[in-house]
């Protein structure tokens, strides 16, 4: 009986660790705080404007880190833009099934430069991580690029 | 029985049977106790510490099942063509979403499954991410993703491991002891982190990390 009991406490603990797939929605970090969001699409229209600023956007995960689930890509409300929503390692784990889900997302949106070696080995390891093609030439110079860096999140 | 004469100048009090005093009796058996209840999580723990120590070379919690499907190329579109194109070759059910990241590429998304094509290419991968039944479970323990109550559990832990090293140290004597090849030991172990320490604070963190 009493191991009954135990089997039993193990497969409730067990199924605990996954509560988040049963519920509706899943709150990664310190979540959002607010209703407002600002569509993606508007962001990137004059990205500088909102540097700097707290923003929330809403979207559907496009993709997501395959290593350490350390950022997603949102689907912008327009064809053709993503926005990269970065966490601290960590801090904030994505799962893989994450993609495809949609979520509201808050954080810093921020500019960075990288000059033409960091560009091609961003996009090295990104072409890497996805089995993909990667020619080096394609980068002709510095970039520059806008990210979310994360607080928090709630996605479906 | 006459009481077992002792040399030492311990009162006779803080004694027990064989003149081993009372302190290293309760430090043995708390010892063997605590560790036998440290097993469990110690073995969870280990594999956990094994699984995320390589987080770059893979992903400790998940698999991504990879499939890649090939077929006749076809013109860009708009995205309502192009995913009904794709449905339709790809032998697919209506997905639930869609999203044209470039104009030739093509996002499906279905419940914990998708399908990204590249239509001018004419390839499609199929990924089903699976979660790792129980490494991603002890990966959530080992670094405390529960929060809330773990935490009391994690910190009992650390406490039982802390009190099990000590303790550790001084359950034999003499020779075998501290006093003999237990302190060389125990200075070795201890040199690990206090040579990587001071590695970091002369060449940075990263010139110990190639």
């Amino acid at each position: 009986m009493r191991l009954r009991t135990l089997i039993l406490s193990l497969v409730l603990a067990s199924a605990g660790l996954h509560g988040g797939a049963a519920l509706a929605e899943t709150t990664y970090g310190q979540g959002v705080h607010g209703e407002d969001t600002t569509p993606i699409s508007v962001l990137l229209a004059n990205p500088d404007q909102w540097v700097g600023k707290t923003v929330r956007v809403k979207g559907r995960v496009t993709d997501v880190c395959q290593k350490r689930g350390c950022w997603v890509a949102i689907a912008s409300d327009q064809e053709f833009q993503t926005l990269r929503f970065k966490v601290k390692d960590g801090e904030i784990v994505f799962p893989q099934d994450v993609k495809g889900r949609v979520g509201v997302f808050e954080g810093v949106f921020n500019r960075y430069e990288l000059s033409r070696e960091q560009a091609i080995a961003r996009a090295k390891h990104h072409a890497e991580e996805h089995g993909e093609k990667f020619d080096p030439s394609e980068i002709t110079g510095p970039e520059v690029w806008y990210q979310l860096d994360g607080t928090g999140a709630v996605v479906e | 029985m006459a009481p077992v004469p002792s040399s030492s100048s311990a009162p006779e009090g803080a004694r027990r049977r064989g003149g081993q005093p009372r302190w290293r009796r309760w430090n043995r058996a708390l010892h063997r106790d605590l560790g036998y209840l440290a097993v469990g999580l110690t073995l969870a723990y280990a594999v956990s510490g094994l699984a995320v120590n390589h987080v770059s070379d893979w992903n400790p919690d998940w698999t991504l099942g990879r499939e890649t499907v090939r077929f006749e190329p076809m013109p860009v579109a708009d995205r309502d063509t192009l995913v009904a194109e794709l449905v339709r070759v790809l032998d697919l059910p209506e997905p639930k979403d869609a999203f044209r990241p470039a104009p030739e590429r093509v996002q499906l998304f279905y419940d914990d499954w998708n399908v990204e094509a590249d239509v001018r290419a004419g390839t499609a991968v199929i990924e089903r991410p699976r979660r790792r039944a129980v490494l991603a479970d002890l990966n959530a323990l080992h670094l405390n993703r529960l929060r809330g109550a773990w935490t009391l559990v994690a910190d009992a832990y650390a406490a039982v491991l802390a009190f099990l090293a000590v303790s550790g140290m001084l359950i034999l004597r003499g020779r075998q002891g501290l006093a003999g090849r237990g302190r060389w030991l125990v200075l070795a172990g201890l040199a690990v982190p206090l040579v990587a320490i001071a590695w970091i604070h002369v060449f940075g963190s990263e010139a110990l990390g190639r």
